[in-house]
């Protein structure tokens, strides 16, 4: 173990929190899904690649920004999810139990179609500032990361919006709460279990977008890329908002301190250590309540 | 309805005896005449044995290459440096008179797929001769296959000492020298600065990979005695893509001389996240990446200024046969740059020619003797192999200047001065 220089840990926390706030935009719209239908969405990681390969072409057929091809990739994305919840999920016996079987299979078809057409070659999109840095009290902030910290922030706040200050976001915390519930006082938990579920998914596709230019991808990084959202939504509580940020920040920021104060060779198993760590301590998560199981 | 299941399996059992019984003497007879990618194993029982004609059988040859996954921008590359050889051989009347056949699996880059890749072509497709996969880590395990079947393992991109040191006599890397030898023309180059220019200190960032490591580790006890300081040594693991924090702690320590021991991907990571870091060395070398001459200056754009790297083989070389090689390759593939890999893989095939002309034999016995004692003529220069099947020759080192890379030592093959320090990226 090396113990880093001020500088470099002052940069390296940097680097660790523009690039957790990525992470949290990633495991949102997961743990939203988790929090109003009981179901998790094995299939995240693939509609994070899903949405990383809408932008690359987008990028290289037209020239498309990747932070504005956001605004195509949350809305396609979102009819996808309304799609997938309405005509596969809500269909379904005891979604608590079978989802996980279904959504795996779900990423395992995407998987597979998206590699039939991309084949295995790892790409990335390359915008011209792919590469440049704002250098601040000598502190560099590089402009992707920046980008993708500053628009991580924007979707998740308009997320907070909607879930706060719309009568449909009251209808998906009131979802959350107790689906008997809010089915009893007149919310059609059906319709908002498919809105949120298409919600969630949009948000993957926003992250999808800018993991495209952070990060190099092929189909099958969708593995890696559920394991983490999962360890980051079970750290920060399923069904926790403000739990999967905190979390993100926290496993952004020890995944990069582990590449140089031990090695880079041991930061992905941040992720999983953190993973067994809140299993065995705190299974709730951080901010997360405890489920009873139904009798 | 349990007795129609037993009924079922019986059935089954004596079917699949049935077509394992027709197939094995029918792989004798030539199943197709052009060179499939994949051996179509159902046409064998088709045709039940060969009655006559031998000489008109093809030769098949089998490989295993990894055309998805890690390695398979080179794996692709190696691929088309074997079909070509295939033409230019069929071409020009075949081996020994029968025509040649490359009987091919995609291994995925995964070592479990290519050892049963390589069982499956000497067991079941009964392959005459085989040919390597591409890289030590698939090397190492299938050239254990080859050796187990008394088969010649000439392979392209193996020579980490890994694969010599198991005491197998089989093995015949068909590259210039062995992997740890080959940034050596590079060390003498930086060491051979002038005092003032010289690099005093350096790090190493290699990933985890048998090749890499060899390359860099030799380059870094050759920089040690000669009295540069290593600052910094990281090895991370194969499919790391976030080199951002490492590369923080790389431009914190500032070395004078950054040596990267890296795959495609990983040089490509690595020198991103140097740009963004702004960390500025005085030298840099990638033991592979930048060898691949469009997709290292597709991926960086200007990034790859002034970067280094070892290197077997260049299209302008005018090595007896190399032209020849060169221009068959245009005609099947087009402009494209050529990939050193392809020039490698073509290599593996003009020794495995030469050898069975010399002895006229596919006897993999008498071949395996022959690449011990001749000295062959190929794209990289004339070839022979001590008895691990370590080439002798020396690596050319290349470097990016503008928008393609040229040969800055050493000097037999030199075209262009140096840029030292290399300009900024």
């Amino acid at each position: 173990m090396t113990i880093p220089s001020f500088h470099l840990f002052i940069q390296t926390l940097i680097l660790g929190v523009l690039v957790g706030g990525v992470y949290a935009l990633m495991s949102s719209g997961l743990t939203l899904i988790f929090g109003v239908m009981r179901v998790i969405n094995v299939a995240h990681g693939a509609i994070l690649i899903l949405g990383a390969f809408i932008t690359y072409v987008l990028f290289q057929n037209f020239q498309i920004d990747p932070i504005v091809s956001i605004v195509i990739t949350m809305p396609l994305l979102f009819g996808v999810g309304w799609l997938i919840q309405r005509y596969i999920l809500s269909r379904i016996e005891s979604p608590e139990q079978t989802s996980v079987l279904v959504t795996f299979a779900l990423a395992l078809i995407m998987e597979g179609i998206l590699g039939a057409i991309f084949h295995t070659t790892i790409r990335s999109v390359k915008p011209d500032y792919a590469t440049d840095a704002i250098i601040l009290a000598s502190y560099r902030f590089p402009v992707t990361r920046l980008m993708g910290f500053a628009s991580a922030l924007i979707v998740i706040l308009c997320l907070n919006l909607i879930l706060y200050y719309t009568n449909i976001g009251r209808a998906i915390r009131a979802t959350m709460q107790d689906p008997r519930a809010a089915q009893l006082v007149g919310i059609n938990v059906s319709k908002i279990s498919a809105f949120a579920f298409a919600l969630g998914v949009s948000t993957a596709a926003a992250g999808g977008s800018l993991l495209s230019m952070i990060y190099s991808f092929n189909p099958s990084s969708q593995t890696d890329w559920i394991a983490k959202t999962l360890s980051i939504i079970v750290l920060g509580g399923m069904g926790s908002l403000p739990g999967a940020l905190v979390a993100a920040l926290i496993l952004g920021v020890m995944e990069q301190l582990t590449a140089i104060m031990i090695t880079l060779y041991w930061s992905p198993i941040v992720f999983y250590f953190f993973l067994f760590i809140t299993l065995i301590i705190r299974p709730q998560g951080l901010m997360g309540e405890i489920i009873r199981e139904k009798g | 309805m349990k007795s129609k299941i037993w009924k079922l399996m019986i059935s089954l059992a004596i079917l699949s005896l049935l077509i394992t019984a027709c197939g094995a003497p029918a792989t004798e007879a030539p199943a197709a005449t052009d060179a499939p990618t994949q051996p179509p194993a159902t046409d064998a029982p088709s045709q039940p044995a060969a009655t006559e004609a031998p000489a008109e059988a093809p030769i098949k040859i089998g490989a295993s290459l990894p055309l998805t996954g890690d390695f398979s921008e080179p794996g692709s590359a190696a691929k088309k440096g074997y079909e070509v050889w295939v033409d230019v051989v069929n071409g020009s009347g075949g081996l020994l008179g029968r025509p040649v056949e490359l009987v091919l699996y995609d291994n995925a880059s995964d070592p479990d797929t290519a050892v049963a890749d390589y069982e499956r072509l000497i067991t079941q497709d009964e392959v005459d001769l085989v040919v390597g996969p591409f890289s030590s880590r698939l090397v190492i395990p299938t050239s254990e296959v080859a050796a187990k079947y008394g088969y010649a393992f000439p392979e392209p991109a193996g020579g980490a000492p890994g694969v010599f040191d198991r005491g197998l006599t089989n093995i015949f890397f068909c590259q210039p020298a062995p992997s740890d030898q080959q940034a050596i023309p590079f060390a003498d180059f930086v060491l051979g600065l002038p005092e003032d220019t010289r690099p005093k200190t350096f790090a190493v960032i290699t990933n985890d990979d048998p090749f890499s490591v060899a390359v860099v580790e030799s380059v870094e006890k050759l920089l040690v005695e000669g009295g540069l300081t290593l600052v910094l040594k990281e090895t991370y693991p194969p499919d790391t893509q976030d080199f951002s924090s490492l590369a923080a702690k790389v431009a914190d320590l500032d070395p004078d001389l950054l040596v990267g021991g890296t795959q495609f991907e990983d040089s490509v990571g690595q020198i991103k996240a140097y740009q963004q870091a702004g960390y500025q060395p005085r030298g840099a070398v990638f033991t592979t990446g930048p060898g691949l001459p469009t997709e290292f200056k597709e991926a960086l754009g200007d990034g790859t200024e002034g970067v280094f790297a070892p290197i077997s083989w260049f299209e302008a070389s005018t090595t007896e046969t190399n032209p020849e090689f060169v221009a068959a390759y245009h005609e099947k593939f087009g402009d494209e740059p050529i990939a050193e890999d392809s020039a490698n893989a073509f290599t593996v095939g003009q020794v495995l020619q030469q050898a069975v002309e010399n002895t006229q034999s596919v006897d993999n016995a008498v071949l395996i003797e022959e690449m011990h004692s001749a000295t062959f003529t190929t794209v990289v220069g004339p070839l022979s192999f001590d008895e691990a099947g370590r080439p002798a020759g020396s690596y050319m080192v290349l470097q990016w200047q503008g928008d393609a890379y040229v040969i800055v030592a050493p000097d037999f093959a030199k075209q262009a001065e140096p840029a030292w320090p290399k300009p900024n990226w």
